[in-house]
Parts: structure tokens; C-alpha cells; sequence
């Protein structure tokens, strides 16, 4: 009896994950097989299937300019805020310090602003010091939202760091230099990389910062919306799936990495 | 109560063969936001020495140890290491090395890593770093195979042999110990404190360790201090501390103890219902209060046919096996508790009121 309950249970589960997984991929499968389609409009069924819009999409000059944009972007941005990000969450999580409360809820702040209300004020605020916006004033307002994100990131490493750790070191003769280089860091990589990510990604998949402050300069986001709204072409689909798919690559190649240093300190412990 | 700061009473074999101390603490303090965690210690520690330093949580033993090793800095006072004032010598500039009460190994390293860590500081050798570490890895009875191990994987007491040994890593002068045990099973417990004795006569180093049980410090130690409230109370041998506690706080902190308020009086010293008591020591009190500490081995029944110096009648309202002693708990007619501990052998078959009595020489007569 018990068991037959158990199997149902097990059915239940399978089946609203699938329904869950089917719910959050067809869109993206079906704006794939747009880009598949040989029409030169958006319409299902697709009647015939052709790479010639992958192709094209592909050895376009513009669409080059715009991943040149938006790698430049989100490389610039990953590191600058994982630089701020890892000394804001020290300072967020490890230190007791005057004013680390407030620091700590006004860190919050730009996340809950909306980002279409936040790229508009950052705009009148460029306008206001007389800078005009190009992708280097879209570098400083991704940097306004991602930097407490990855913030928030590095700090839940941070938090489960032990300072007497660090003590222990300093103890054992250790400047604050070597143990930064040997133990801080270390136990914190984890956390830095997830931060990196996580910077890279948002950076990447931004659209309402980089509509308001990037100029003319374009972005894949902005340049799929501008199309979207007028002109559309199957290059969207395809860029779109380009763009997910290379965000996809990522995420992969990060979780494969750390896969593999791993394997490489276990067999290193192994071999002493 | 007044609280005694006795500046060291005993002196060890040690003193005769080097000139100073090791370490010398001159009324250190330690003030955190207005309160005085240590409140002016006077010590001095020996070459070779192993001093405990106990006392109940909250009693700063912790604060003082960290500014032994360099961890905070006294606000007051001195702190001297061989004739060196070193009170704002940072910790990784001082030839001591704490063991933490967490360990405070480094999670990501190898056992042989941890070890290895302050050899790396001082950029000794790969080659000779890892003779080294296999050296001390034996020294403190680790298998040779841990040598690659993470260290994570090790159960309590290997970890503790490896933060020990990384400690020995060091070659500091002086070893200070954070309740290093208090996480262990008692057996496991046991076993390592006697291992840390050996360890100490062995290498002929310097140990001062703090612990909330006596138990612990009666087993190692050369020299116990008591401290209560940011002060040294008593210093001195455990026999000392044991037999001659400097208060009722000291007497008590060895455990259960029978106490019976006395006052003066032109007769001598009288309990609360003006029975006159007798007693062997106290006589140098000052007050004309005082307490009489009986512990509750020395506590007996009195029959016809064994007659005790004080007696207390009372009724026995609990019974407790140790093992091969009983304990029983007795409330006087004042309605006091007692303890009373005896072998198994003579354990109490009667029934109704009993009598309870201790010699007087067994008794110690404290002030307060």
C-alpha cells in the first residue's frame, strides 16, 4: 500500500518538473527554430528549415561591433566589481565597523531600484556633468546594480569564513600579506568565482542600463529590442539563441573548471 | 568577598636554575568598553613551567591569554617575555604560539600543509619542510599516511594532534592553550591530556593552558592559578590549591563541597545555632565571619562506634551511585543540604534521622 503511494508521489513529482522544465525551455526552443526558419517573418509552423539566417546573423559587421560591445563591456565590468565587490563584502560581512549596518542596507538599495527608473536617473546625471553616454558610461551604471550583487555573493563566502583563521596564521608568524595570499583568499575563491560569474552574466543579459546610458553604442539586448520594435529580421531569433547559447557555454565551462581543479587538488592530496 | 591578587606562592624546581621568568605579567589589564575583562594580574611564569590557568566562563582567562600571544594588547600594565616588554609586539613577531580552543586549522590544506605552515612563513625548503612535518607528525602520534590527508577528514582527536603539531612546527619558547580539549569525549579526553604531559617534559617547553575544569588542570598542570572576575584569586601548586583553597569561591570551584557558616566568638568560632565548632585552621582570619569547606569524602555518618569532632543531624533525601562510592544528600533540621560521600562498603542501612559529622582536620575554614 505504502509503496503504491510512494510510486504516485514519485509520478506527482516527475511530472510537475517536467511540466516546470517544458514551461521555462519551449520559449526558448521556439525562438531557436525561428531562427531556423527561411521566411523572413515570424510565423508557425515553420514551413522550411534553413541555417542561411544563423549564417547571416553570423558574418554581419554590425552584429560583430555588438559582441565586441557587449564582451567589452561585461569583461570590464567583471572585474572592476569583483575588485570592489570582494573588499565590500570584507567589509559587509568580516569586519565589525562603525556604520556596517547602514552600509549593509544601503549596499541593498540599487538592487530593489528599478532599472529603467535607475538607467534613466543615471543618464540625467551623466547629461548633468556633461559626459556623453557611450558604452563606457553603460560600464558605470551595470557597475551601480552588479556591484552589490556580487557583493551579496562573495559575502555568503565571506560569512562562513573563520577570522580566528586568519589569527591563527598571524600567530604562526604569518604577515598579513602571506596570509591573505595563502589562507584568505583561498577559502574565499569559491565565492570570487561565483561573484565573477554572476557579473559576467548580468552584465551580459542587461537591457534597461544599457538602453538609457550606452548612447549610441549598442549592445545584443538593446540591439534585439531595437529590432523587435522595428525592422525585425530572423537574425533575432538566431542572436538571441547565440547569446543564450554562449551564456549557456559559460555557466558550463565555469561548473567544468572548478569540476576539474578539484579533481586535480584531490589527486595532488592523493599523491601528497 | 575579598578577593586576594597573591602574587605566585609556590615556586617550581625550575626558579633555582634560571634567574628570571619567562614570562611576567606586572598588574595587567585588560578594559573593553568600560569593563575590565582583566582587572590587574600579577604572574610570573617560569622556564619549563606548566601553569593552568582556571576559571568559570566570563572569568577573562581567555582575554588574558590573548594578550600573551599577541592577540589583543593590555591597556594597562606589562607584559614582559625574558626581560622584554612585549605588550605591543604583534602575535606573529612573538616566539609563542597559541593552540585555539576551535583549532583554527586551515580547512583547505592538508594535514601536511597545516603543519608545514609556519616552516613555509619562514621559506624553509620543500624537502626539509616535509622531513620536518613527518618528524612532528610522529612526535604527536600521527600515522605517516596522513600526511596527504585533508585535514577536514580527520576526527577530533587527530585533529588535535595536528594543530599541535603545528604549534611544535613553530619552535615557539612559550605554548598557550585555549581549552583545546573541551570538545572531546572524556575518554579521548583523558588519554590526550596525559599525552600533552608527556609532551611537556618531553620537549622541555614552556606551557600555559587555560581550562574551565579543574579536573583537567589538576591532572597536568605544575602550577594552577584561579581566576575569577579579571583576578588572579590563588596561585600555586594543585596540592596547595586543593587542600588550602585562599576562599570559598576557590574551595567551591573544585566541585561539590559542604559548607557551614560560622561566626566569632569569645569562645572561639560558633555555628548559626551557637554550637561551638572545632576547628584546626583559620585562625588567621580577619573578619569575624567565616565558612568551614568540608568535602563530601571527609563527610561521614556518625554511629556510637564512630565519633566525629562537628555532627549535624539531618535526613537523608537522596541517594547517588559513583560507582564504588555512594553519595547521599542530607538536609539538616536548619534545612541545609549536605553531601555525604562514602565507599560503597559503607553504605548507610538505617532509616529515619541520621547523624553526619567530619573531623576537624579535614576541614578547611575559609573567610567570607
Amino acid at each position: 500500500m505504502q509503496t503504491v503511494g510512494r510510486t504516485r508521489t514519485h509520478f506527482l513529482i516527475r511530472a510537475w518538473t517536467a511540466f516546470v522544465v517544458l514551461a521555462i525551455y519551449l520559449p526558448i526552443a521556439c525562438g531557436a527554430l525561428a531562427g531556423l526558419s527561411k521566411g523572413r517573418y515570424f510565423a508557425f509552423p515553420i514551413r522550411v528549415f534553413s541555417g542561411e539566417w544563423w549564417g547571416k546573423t553570423w558574418d554581419s559587421f554590425e552584429i560583430h561591433v555588438l559582441v565586441q560591445n557587449s564582451v567589452l563591456i561585461a569583461l570590464i565590468v567583471t572585474v572592476l566589481s569583483v575588485l570592489f565587490a570582494f573588499f565590500g563584502a570584507l567589509a559587509f560581512a568580516r569586519y565589525p565597523w562603525k556604520g556596517r549596518r547602514a552600509f549593509q542596507r544601503l549596499l541593498l538599495l540599487p538592487i530593489f531600484f528599478p532599472q529603467p527608473v535607475l538607467g534613466l536617473a543615471l543618464l540625467l546625471w551623466f547629461n548633468a556633468l556633461g559626459i556623453s553616454p557611450s558604452w563606457k558610461t553603460a560600464v558605470v551604471a551595470h557597475l551601480v546594480w552588479i556591484v552589490p550583487v556580487v557583493t551579496l555573493v562573495i559575502a555568503i563566502q565571506v560569512f562562513s569564513f573563520d577570522p580566528v583563521l586568519e589569527e591563527a596564521a598571524s600567530d604562526l608568524g604569518a604577515s598579513r600579506l602571506f596570509t591573505l595570499r595563502t589562507v584568505t583568499l583561498p577559502i574565499l575563491w569559491p565565492g570570487i568565482w561565483s561573484g565573477a560569474l554572476f557579473a559576467f552574466l548580468l552584465s551580459w543579459g542587461n537591457f534597461p542600463l544599457s538602453l538609457y546610458t550606452a548612447g549610441a553604442d549598442s549592445t545584443i539586448p538593446k540591439w534585439l529590442y531595437s529590432k523587435m520594435v522595428a525592422g525585425y529580421t530572423p537574425m533575432v531569433p538566431a542572436l538571441g539563441t547565440m547569446s543564450t547559447l554562449t551564456a549557456a557555454a559559460l555557466l558550463l565551462a565555469g561548473g567544468l573548471v572548478r569540476l576539474l581543479l578539484k579533481k586535480r587538488a584531490d589527486l595532488r592530496a592523493r599523491e601528497g | 568577598m575579598s578577593s586576594v591578587a597573591v602574587s605566585p606562592v609556590s615556586a617550581s624546581p625550575a626558579v633555582s636554575k634560571t634567574p628570571r621568568p619567562v614570562l611576567q605579567l606586572v598588574d595587567v589589564r585588560k578594559v573593553f568598553d568600560g569593563f575590565a575583562a582583566v582587572d590587574g594580574i600579577n604572574l610570573d611564569i617560569e622556564e619549563g613551567e606548566f601553569v593552568t590557568i582556571v576559571g568559570p566562563s566570563g572569568s577573562g582567562k581567555t582575554t588574558l591569554l590573548r594578550m600573551l600571544a599577541g592577540l589583543e594588547s593590555p591597556s594597562d600594565g606589562y607584559i614582559t617575555l625574558r626581560g622584554e616588554l612585549i605588550n605591543d609586539v604583534p602575535s606573529n613577531r612573538r616566539p609563542t604560539c597559541l593552540v585555539f580552543q576551535s583549532l583554527a586549522l586551515f580547512p583547505h590544506m592538508t594535514v601536511g600543509d597545516n603543519i608545514e605552515f609556519p616552516l613555509r612563513v619562514r621559506k624553509m625548503a620543500p624537502e626539509e619542510r616535509r622531513r620536518r612535518a613527518l618528524e612532528l607528525m610522529a612526535k604527536v602520534r600521527l600515522p605517516e599516511d596522513y600526511y596527504a590527508k585533508n585535514v577536514m577528514l580527520c576526527s577530533g582527536g587527530e585533529k588535535q594532534r595536528v594543530a599541535l603539531a603545528r604549534a611544535f612546527a613553530y619552535d615557539p619558547d612559550v605554548l598557550f592553550f585555549d581549552e583545546p580539549l573541551s570538545a572531546l569525549d572524556y575518554k579521548l579526553k583523558k588519554l590526550l591530556e596525559k599525552e600533552l604531559k608527556d609532551l611537556h617534559r618531553e620537549s622541555g617547553k614552556t606551557f600555559v593552558y587555560i581550562t574551565h575544569s579543574l579536573e583537567e588542570a589538576m591532572v597536568m598542570s605544575d602550577r594552577i592559578g584561579v581566576m575569577r572576575a579579571g583576578k588572579v584569586v590563588q596561585i600555586g601548586t594543585p596540592e596547595q590549591i586543593y587542600s588550602t583553597p585562599a576562599d570559598r569561591f576557590v574551595a567551591e570551584f573544585f566541585g561539590e563541597v559542604n559548607t557551614v557558616p560560622i561566626r566569632r566568638s569569645a569562645d572561639g568560632w560558633l555555628r548559626r545555632d551557637g554550637r561551638p565548632v572545632a576547628v584546626t585552621s583559620g585562625l588567621s582570619i580577619d573578619g569575624d565571619e567565616a565558612t568551614v569547606v568540608i568535602r563530601p569524602e571527609y563527610m561521614r555518618f556518625v554511629t556510637d562506634d564512630a565519633v566525629a569532632d562537628n555532627t549535624i543531624v539531618g535526613t537523608i533525601f537522596n541517594e547517588y551511585s559513583l560507582g564504588s562510592r555512594l553519595q547521599y544528600q542530607v538536609r539538616s533540621r536548619t534545612g541545609r543540604t549536605f553531601l555525604v560521600e562514602v565507599p560503597r562498603a559503607a553504605a548507610w542501612k538505617g532509616t529515619g534521622e541520621v547523624t553526619i559529622g567530619w573531623d576537624a582536620r579535614n576541614a578547611i575554614v575559609v573567610g567570607g
